[in-house]
């Protein structure tokens, strides 16, 4: 049904008989009161954002001062923990990360083709064999503890872990699984990575035994060797020549 | 509704203009040519309506008769819910936000509208759109996200739908008459061009190209806030800006003060949003910005608020006459308290109690219901009986609609802002245990089930007198309903 | 207005400006972030979740499980989260990285489920989780014997009881019956594994010392979804029945049946049996690998929120 067909136009079109003008718009002026409401939104406004913007970081999570200095001691904090961790306990995780897969996570090796570290007379010894073999490598054939083990390869680490890393995973080896060798300084690791600069191959066994079983780095603080020295006596059998 | 020159003297000082007959016969030509297509907008906004009002009964009972309907999949509560929202944000609020639209456009642009059977047809791809998107949440195909709850297929219908809306609108807009650009037509461009680029981004960035981790959420709620404000803020205070000064008839306080509130409403609303996801795991300046946007969003509120209220001054007796004023100054104000809440309740101090309690329901229903569909309502109540050539019938039944929604929607906007209180202490309380904070909201709970029923109640009222103006049982008589006290009921024939 | 050009500029130009400043932006900094790890390469987080997780995320989001869950921990200053032991740290952008669906919620009328997957390591009578404090009672007559008694009592006694009588001390012997309702164990970085591992066996018959069932294994998810009342009385989150399935003991109990343990009202009629689906399965799959524990370098530590902030709100007050 449609409207208003039956009605009179008149009343059809009552309402927009009576309705008023299409609105317009006045002039009147900006009042001072809001003028200053604008100022103190603009300065609140301001003022919340300049306190608490987090220097627009990405990084700053927390509002409440300004982020360089937050994130500064944010990361102070996280690397404070992380230095909490003596060099052992970091030198078994590079150890459980790089080495584990071929030494075991117990320091035994595999019977006849990974040589243990526990208990090894290189391991044990002075600290520049153990260097040398992590730096460039090592190609059996090699015999450790008495036991042969003919096809053991060992990679070179000078590329793959630092300085750092190897002296933290070397004074690991040394003090884990009842072996008593003093730690390793990376200053001496970095002396021995410049003495050894110019060796492209991996060591072989007669390289290793051609070092004195005592020689220690270069560069390494003296007490911790000695200390090192002192024990490998009662350490089993020197190997043969 | 408007009040004859018989009924205030007081506004007859301003009127001086009177209105030529040409002038009469071009707005019933363009009247005409939108019959249609806003009458279609409106019927289908209303059957939604009642739809989410049904489910926000449902939905709030639940809340605290938990085992009520939880056999049923497609009646659990987690379903319900945004079947409720969407049901009232892309059901109610777009369709009659684009109806009043379309109608405020063709008015103000002097201009017919030409072939409206294509807004027709845009009209029943939303509906389509909403019907399988609320389809696909009760089936549990939502997409998980709030306010983008609706399911691929039912988002692209709605989308296509809308452009095909937009497109009408923006062609009346080309060939407007004459004469300069009105500030309801500001806002009406802004929200028509802004809401396709906002659904559109968050769909991209959501679903097509999804973004990494929390940036999800950012955007999710970037689209959400910026739905709120850019898309039924702009329409809402849009039509305040052409009812107010239309009905009383007299001029829009000042024009400088319209031209801020609507540079200053866009820059700063449409920064806000992260406040509601405040420290939660984002960079902290994105949360300061939106809060900082917050406090300033104060500039456009005093600027809007002050503007109607001065173009208001002198005639507040008004609205006991005419239902439009009614519905529109109660959303006007509502509108200014809706910013002031949000202000502070996103200031970090007071969002550390009130966060992830109801308070920002509370929030958002002032925004969407008190600001937004009241407004709508008297948009209705003005442009319906010029549509159909009758008055409404029943002044009663405005009165109970118009109090019905007012108590309903206080009375849970109140309890929800007051519960979400009450539940944020004890929340942030760890001596109670988390049963104890879900225990004192409870009350607050069953309280909005009763406003939920209050504003059924209105609702249902309203859509069978719509009903009735629709099946051409209003009045023919020439003065308006409700206007003139002296009336009787039975006024009409 | 004068002039055409300034308002589309201007309506142009103000949405550029809030798109590009709220989400361009914001995605270059914190838009694709790597897994966190140490300096070897080992000890990653967060890993990619399950398929079952993937799946699990999606009957989360479709059952509106994130209109009442908050999946967030907020920082010590931002609410009491901290001290109702939902984590042990904010939560950050990188704990999201690989989740499928961010859902991150913005309401508590349930607890936050951020580390829900991770507090079943915390299943200790000594601790008590916010959660063992909300489940006041735990349903009355909740003891082992009690625990032992319905299947007992059941009509298909004789296979049952095998099952049943490897409740409360044999819970290590119900590991190889519980694989189904286990996440894929292969999927956890292996440094969870070690601590969760035990409880995440335990059934729900197994029982603390007190007397209260051990929170957040599989099984209590299960018991909790299809009875959220037969866990916590006061809960007000509706039952999801529907991910449930009634079966008919067919031989012997299915491994994975629910054990209303202490809860006569909630068992099945005789010869039949309550079982997950497959979504159900993936929902706690999910929820189970929600687990925010793992130490990370951009929240702040833990150890600084433990003490001070609780005094600090108390001094507030």
């Amino acid at each position: 049904m449609d409207y208003g067909e039956t009605q009179e136009v008149q009343e059809t079109h009552a309402a927009i008989y009576r309705e008023k003008v299409e609105p317009r718009v006045g002039r009147e002026p900006l009042s001072l009161w809001l003028i200053a409401t604008y100022g103190l939104a603009v300065f609140f406004g301001g003022a919340y954002l300049g306190r608490y913007a987090g220097n627009f970081s990405g990084d700053g999570l927390d509002y409440m001062g300004g982020a360089p200095r937050v994130a500064a001691k944010a990361s102070a904090a996280s690397a404070e923990q992380v230095t909490e961790l003596t060099p052992v306990e970091k030198g078994k995780k590079i150890f459980l990360a790089n080495c584990a897969t071929c030494h075991q996570a117990n320091g035994l090796g595999v019977a006849g083709q990974y040589p243990p570290l526990a208990g090894s007379e290189i391991v044990n010894g002075g600290s520049r064999r153990p260097v040398m073999i992590v730096l460039k490598g090592l190609q059996g054939p090699l015999t450790v503890k008495g036991q042969h083990y003919g096809t053991a390869v060992m990679q070179p680490w000078e590329k793959t872990l630092n300085d750092q890393k190897i002296a933290e995973v070397l004074t690991y080896v040394r003090q884990e699984w009842g072996n008593t060798a003093g730690p390793i300084t990376p200053e001496g690791v970095a002396a021995m990575r410049k003495e050894l600069a110019g060796r492209a191959e991996s060591f072989t066994e007669p390289d290793i035994l051609a070092v004195p079983t005592e020689a220690d780095v270069p560069g390494g603080a003296p007490p911790a060797p000695a200390a090192g020295a002192s024990t490998p006596g009662a350490n089993p059998p020197t190997p043969k020549p | 509704m408007n009040p004859s020159a018989t009924t205030n003297e007081e506004v007859s000082a301003d009127v001086e203009v009177t209105t030529s007959d040409v002038e009469r016969v071009e707005r019933a030509l363009i009247d005409a040519s939108t019959r249609l297509p806003v009458l279609v907008f409106y019927t289908s906004a209303i059957a939604w309506l009642l739809l989410a009002t049904f489910l926000g009964i449902l939905t709030s009972f639940k809340m605290h008769a938990p085992d009520f309907l939880s056999g049923w999949a497609f009646l659990t509560w987690g379903r319900i819910r945004p079947a409720h929202l969407n049901a009232l944000v892309y059901g109610w609020g777009s369709m009659a936000g684009m109806g009043t639209a379309i109608w405020l456009m063709a008015r103000l642009c002097r201009t017919t509208l030409r072939h409206p059977l294509l807004l027709i047809a845009g009209a029943a791809f939303w509906n389509l759109g909403v019907l399988m998107g609320i389809g696909g949440i009760l089936a549990g195909a939502t997409t998980g996200y709030e306010w983008l709850e609706f399911p691929g297929f039912s988002a692209l219908t709605l989308f296509v739908a809308y452009l095909l809306i937009m497109t009408w609108t923006l062609i009346m807009f080309r060939y407007r008459r004459r004469g300069h650009v009105y500030i309801t037509q500001w806002y009406l461009l802004g929200a028509f061009l802004w809401f396709p680029w906002l659904y559109a981004a968050a769909q991209v960035m959501l679903f097509i190209v999804p973004v990494q981790g929390v940036m999800q959420a950012a955007v999710n709620w970037w689209f959400a806030n910026n739905l709120l404000f850019l898309w039924f803020g702009s329409i809402g205070l849009g039509t305040v800006y052409y009812m107010i000064p239309k009905v009383i008839g007299r001029p829009v306080h000042s024009y400088y003060l319209a031209a801020i509130g609507f540079w200053t409403f866009a820059l700063f609303s449409s920064w806000t949003g992260m406040q509601r996801l405040i420290d939660g795991p984002f960079p902290a300046w994105m949360i300061t910005a939106s809060i900082a946007a917050m406090i300033l969003s104060i500039i456009p509120v005093a600027t809007v608020g002050l503007n109607h209220h001065m173009t208001m001054r002198d005639h507040f007796p008004l609205m006991r006459y005419s239902p439009t004023l009614r519905f529109t100054v109660f959303g006007a104000i509502a509108y200014t308290a809706f910013s002031v809440v949000g202000v502070i309740i996103s200031l970090r101090s007071m969002a550390r109690i009130v966060h992830f309690t109801e308070a920002s329901m509370g929030y958002t229903m002032m925004g969407l219901y008190a600001f937004f569909t009241m407004v709508m309502f008297g948009s209705m109540y003005y442009i319906v009986p010029r549509l159909v050539g009758r008055e409404w019938r029943y002044a009663s039944l405005i009165k109970l609609h118009f109090w019905g929604s007012t108590y309903g929607i206080g009375l849970m906007v109140l309890l929800l802002l007051v519960g979400g209180f009450v539940q944020g202490l004890s929340l942030n309380d760890p001596t109670l245990s988390f049963a104890e904070s879900t225990e004192s909201i409870l009350p607050y709970l069953r309280g909005r089930t009763l406003s939920w029923i209050l504003l059924s109640v209105s609702h249902l009222v309203f859509a069978f007198h719509f009903g009735l103006m629709l099946l051409g049982f209003g009045r023919t008589a020439s003065v308006p309903t409700f206007l003139n006290p002296l009336e009787s009921e039975g006024g009409g024939h | 207005m004068k002039g055409l050009q300034p308002l589309f500029l201007g309506i142009f130009g103000i949405f550029t400006f809030s798109w590009l400043g709220m989400t361009v932006v914001p995605n270059l900094q914190i838009g694709s972030l790597n897994p966190q790890s140490d300096e070897e390469g080992t000890d990653v987080y967060p890993m990619p979740p399950s398929g079952m997780a993937l799946r699990g995320a999606q009957v989360y989001a479709a059952n509106g499980c994130v209109y009442c869950h908050t999946q967030q921990v907020r920082p010590e200053y931002g609410g009491s989260d901290l001290e109702r032991k939902w984590g042990d740290r904010r939560s950050a952008p990188r704990d999201y990285i690989f989740e499928p669906k961010v859902l991150l919620g913005k309401m508590r009328t349930g607890p936050d489920l951020a580390n829900v997957g991770h507090r079943t390591a915390l299943a200790d009578a000594a601790s008590p989780t916010p959660a063992a404090g909300a489940a006041a009672a735990p349903a009355p007559g909740t003891s082992p014997a009690a625990a032992a008694s319905p299947a007992a009592a059941s009509p298909a006694a004789s296979p049952a009881t095998t099952v049943a009588a490897a409740s409360p001390a044999a819970s290590p012997a119900a590991a190889p019956g519980a694989p189904a309702i286990l996440p894929p164990a292969g999927s956890q970085p292996a440094a969870n594994v070690p601590t969760s591992a035990p409880s995440m066996v335990a059934d729900v018959k197994a029982l603390t010392k007190d007397g209260k069932p051990i929170p957040y294994t599989a099984a209590w998810h299960h018991r909790h979804l299809y009875n959220p009342r037969s866990i916590a009385q006061d809960s007000n989150m509706p039952a999801y029945r529907f991910l449930y399935e009634k079966h008919r003991i067919s031989g012997e109990l299915s491994p994975d049946a629910i054990n209303f343990a202490g809860d006569s009202g909630e068992n099945p009629e005789g010869g039949w049996e309550i079982v997950p689906s497959y979504d159900a399965k993936c929902l706690v799959a999910y929820l189970m690998s929600l687990d925010q524990s793992h130490p990370l370098k951009e929240a702040k530590a833990p150890a600084t929120v433990a003490a001070a902030p609780a005094a600090a709100t108390e001094a507030k007050k």
